[in-house]
């Protein structure tokens, strides 16, 4: 009788274990998302759970931390995660030192928008999945704004200058600009949307490339001439935390706010939300999310199933939720809400163009938001600033 | 001697952990200062390599105004924060002793000391912001515009030091109350019979019985303040433009960011060198007054 009791006990524990093993296989999913933005990515997640029925964890990390973190977890052949969201430049650093699973196969690349797989890809294969991408298509205004203070759109550099000057008189209105700051990247934005209007595209490549220096007279001018004797005549405002400069540009503080097209997920009314890019510019960035699965994770046949589900189906239920533009071509036009299709029809006619420090990466990228950070309290050292771009590409 | 044996037996956990987690660490460090990223000896040569990157030392500062460099800054750092808080947790501590209500108001005090620095940094953040800071508010009711003063380069390095004045602080008053407990009343006392004023009894007597603690203060607060990180990372990331830059964030940046593990160490060894070339003497001052 006892050993029948053993037994069945045995029998019971080994059923559990089994089955609570089962259930405990997870995927670990990292981004930088947080507060509207991460709300608009659960569904996405949420769907996969329902679809496969592993469950899957979401963790927020910048990247700016990740580039700290997975180094040196790599090394020690451990990932905080099977899914993470990072820079293009970082996976493809990764995969050559073998810290990456490679995906080739996983999905189908004709798919997807002609040259986003590139910046995953090296030695013909494929280390990573496109997401969706975001424009940062210029300067974002409350349509109501505009209206109430008699303001138009500008059609020339003058136009926006004399804009700039006009709003500046406004009673109330702290600057004509809100200048975002996190660790520097808002103010990065809106200096390549400057190379790129007034340099063109090429210059925006030849900059990632290293074919042109930062301190060549043609990019000094954009900075000397353009950037910088708006900086001087105080129409952006000092850096100030993004989301709270977003408050206030909302609130009427500010009357233009240059941020990329998540800002149409962030505000209380999209249908209010105008934006212009500065008259000229023939590219606008588009920069695109890149996931990744380490080569360490536990399961791999599951977080590749879970990457090609984000890179597809999660893309489109993504731009669903608004402010993200789909890099999968089989997400249907009709999904995206009407304030996304505004922003996706100023890319017509214009090339888009990759996120310029996200590309270069590296040493480099936080010098150059803590150098434009410098200039845009001191536009009069531009040339140091300059000089300093330079020393770290250099390097 | 089999005593002797058998009480060494205990030592030897405590010197496993040290050896490696403290001797082994230190020693590689050092070991690796002397070679370059490409694994060549280099003697001292990445020494000057470091030293004459302008994120250490930056003459052209002295001309044109912040950065000067990490080096420099630190410098900075030690001259106006060290002198701040010793005085100040002095003063606190000896007020503070004589009015009623003293020990809360330490207690409030003590706050800042208990605050995690990395929290410290965001607080420091929000308090110098022009739009929602206290003290650019303050500012601006005597006439000074408004402005964020952590994200300017002539004021980011003053403001983190100001800020970080109320997050040591409480260190030294703590320590200096202590201390005027080991001071007998009789002193006073006979001091007050000699008709030695307030101020008299406190250079006279309080000053001088308070040195050993003084001396802990001192190293205390220089080896904190030399190896300042938490503060400067999350409040300015040592910018803009490097203006608020420390040697133990610019240690980080060669370290984790340029993945450059052998200027980090050069970092590393200099700041270990003049932590002991501070602490060793001022321990061995503080222990020769001891009875």
């Amino acid at each position: 009788m006892r050993r029948k009791v053993v037994f069945l006990l045995l029998t019971v524990l080994a059923v559990f274990s089994l089955t609570g093993l089962a259930a405990e296989k997870k995927l670990t999913v990292i981004s930088g998302w947080s507060g509207p933005e991460m709300d608009a990515f659960m569904p996405v997640l949420k769907e996969f759970e329902k679809e496969t029925g592993i469950r899957v964890d979401y963790q927020i990390y910048r990247a700016e931390d990740l580039a700290v973190l997975l180094p040196a977890q790599f090394d020690s052949k451990t990932a905080p995660a099977d899914v993470i969201f990072m820079w293009a430049w970082f996976i493809n650093k990764q995969a050559q030192n073998g810290h990456v699973l490679e995906v080739t196969g996983a999905l189908n690349e004709s798919d997807f928008v002609p040259g986003v797989l590139d910046a995953v890809k090296s030695g013909g294969k494929l280390w990573g999945a496109p997401y969706t991408g975001k424009i940062k298509p210029g300067f974002w205004y409350r349509k109501s704004f505009f209206k109430q203070h008699g303001l138009a759109v500008p059609n020339t550099w003058e136009e926006f200058v004399d804009l700039c000057a006009r709003i500046k008189k406004l009673p109330g209105v702290r600057a004509p600009i809100a200048s975002g700051n996190g660790v520097g990247w808002p103010l990065s934005d809106v200096t390549e949307h400057f190379i790129a209007t007034f340099g063109g595209p090429e210059m925006t490549r030849d900059l990632i490339a290293g074919k042109v220096k930062w301190t060549d007279p043609a990019v000094r001018a954009i900075f000397e001439n353009r950037l910088a004797p708006l900086l001087k005549a105080g129409y952006f405002s000092e850096p100030i935390e993004w989301t709270m400069a977003a408050d206030l540009w909302w609130a009427g503080d500010y009357a233009l706010f240059f941020m990329g097209s998540w800002i149409t997920g962030m505000v209380k009314d999209p249908a209010d939300l105008g934006v212009f890019a500065l008259p000229g510019a023939r590219g606008l960035v588009f920069g695109t999310d890149y996931a990744f699965v380490p080569a360490y994770t536990k399961y791999p046949a599951e977080a590749r199933k879970l990457l090609a589900h984000l890179a597809t189906r999660g893309q489109t239920l993504q731009v669903a939720a608004g402010g993200h533009i789909a890099t999968y071509t089989g997400a249907p036009l009709d999904v995206y809400p009407p304030v996304d299709r505004e922003v996706a029809a100023l890319l017509r006619g214009r090339e888009a163009l990759p996120d310029l420090d996200d590309t270069i990466g590296g040493e480099w990228q936080p010098a150059f938001w803590d150098q434009l950070k410098l200039l845009w309290v001191s536009p009069d050292r531009v040339g140091e600033v300059l000089d300093t771009l330079q020393r770290k590409a250099g390097k | 001697m089999r005593t002797l044996r058998g009480r060494a037996l205990f030592f030897v956990p405590a010197l496993a952990l040290l050896a490696v987690f403290v001797v082994y660490p230190v020693v590689n460090t050092v070991w690796l200062s002397f070679f370059t990223s490409e694994g060549q000896f280099a003697l001292l040569g990445n020494y000057g390599e470091v030293l004459s990157q302008p994120e250490m030392f930056d003459p052209r500062g002295f001309a044109r105004g912040f950065p000067y460099g990490a080096l420099v800054h630190n410098v900075m750092w030690i001259v106006i924060h060290l002198p701040l808080t010793a005085g100040l947790g002095l003063v606190l501590a000896v007020i503070l002793r004589e009015i009623r209500g003293g020990a809360i108001v330490k207690s409030i005090i003590f706050l800042g000391m208990v605050t995690p620095m990395v929290v410290g940094g965001v607080i420091l953040r929000f308090l110098f912001d022009g739009n929602v800071g206290i003290l650019p508010s303050l500012m601006s009711i005597v006439g000074i515009p408004r402005r964020t003063l952590t994200a300017y380069p002539d004021t980011a390095l003053f403001s983190l030091i100001l800020g970080s004045l109320w997050l040591w602080t409480p260190f030294s008053m703590i320590l200096y109350s202590a201390g005027l407990e080991t001071i007998p009343d009789y002193v006073y006392e006979a001091a007050v019979i000699d008709g030695a004023s307030p101020m008299r009894a406190f250079f006279a007597i309080t000053v001088p019985m308070l040195r050993p603690v003084t001396g802990v203060v001192i190293t205390m607060t220089f080896l904190w303040v030399l190896k300042i990180f938490d503060i400067v990372y999350v409040a300015t990331m040592g910018g803009p433009g490097g203006a608020s830059n420390v040697l133990a964030l610019q240690m980080y940046m060669y370290a984790f960011r340029e993945f450059d593990a052998n200027s980090a160490a050069v970092v590393a060894t200099l700041l270990m060198l003049v932590a002991l070339a501070v602490s060793i003497p001022t321990f061995r001052s503080v222990r020769g007054e001891q009875p």
